[in-house]
């Protein structure tokens, strides 16, 4: 066995990849969401209904990416 | 000096549960239309597959809404933006997980189609997308949480 195969071998089902790579997008989203809506709320805390809603819409749209991306895994093999 | 405190409760609450019950009735329909689609094109597995699938999509993306209205209930306490933070975002994982979890289970499930599953999954997602935004640009919400206006002015 050369060294690139004892290197690079890999393992079990690739789709495990996937649910990494799915997770890493709406994981910085959502950071950044949440993050941005905290730093207006301290900014003017009676703006926090409109923040609010804009931080849902944002997570909403977010984590759909996230739903369908490991949803996948049911169709493929 | 008056120690009543002033009403927090965010300006957001009306437009999220608005978004609630227009997605519970967008998700009673798409239910009816997938189940139908499914059941025509691969039998019961396929009816389960719609069904489940609507589901999924659409009690996963209502948590969100659903867990900010739980926060800010907490409105009037000290520690009100911790804890919303953290009911909001503990839900949020909490949710991933189980979400995780039920696609590995359903993944080898032999009495469901998983194709149809996935299709009503994108479905529903888009489906509750449109019904957010929707409701987003019907609303119309103050811009400040705690201040009460004067009266109208009267006619006498």
């Amino acid at each position: 066995m050369d060294a690139t195969t004892v290197l690079a071998e890999i393992n079990g089902n690739i789709a495990t990849v996937g649910y990494g790579l799915a997770a890493i997008g709406p994981a910085i989203g959502v950071g950044i969401v949440v993050g941005k809506t905290i730093e207006g709320v301290a900014r003017q805390p009676e703006l926090a209904g409109r923040l609010q809603v804009l931080m849902w819409i944002g997570i909403a749209f977010t984590e759909a990416l996230a739903f369908i991306g490991i949803a996948t895994y049911f169709i493929f093999v | 000096m008056n120690d009543a405190r002033p009403d927090n409760t965010p300006t957001s609450n009306p437009v999220l549960r608005q978004a609630l019950v227009w997605g519970g009735i967008v998700a009673a329909a798409l239910l009816l239309v997938s189940g139908v689609l499914g059941f025509v094109f691969a039998g019961a597995e396929g009816l389960i597959g719609a069904l489940i699938g609507t589901a999924m999509a659409v009690v996963f993306m209502g948590i969100t809404a659903a867990t900010i209205l739980i926060a800010n209930r907490f409105a009037s306490s000290d520690l009100f933006v911790g804890a919303f933070f953290g009911i909001v975002l503990g839900g949020w994982i909490v949710k991933f997980i189980v979400f995780i979890v039920l696609v590995v289970l359903l993944r080898d499930a032999a009495w469901l189609d998983t194709t149809v599953l996935f299709l009503s999954l994108v479905a529903g997602v888009l489906a509750s997308l449109v019904v957010d935004v929707v409701v987003i640009t019907k609303s119309r919400m103050p811009h400040v949480s705690d201040v009460e206006l004067p009266p109208a002015p009267r006619e006498d």
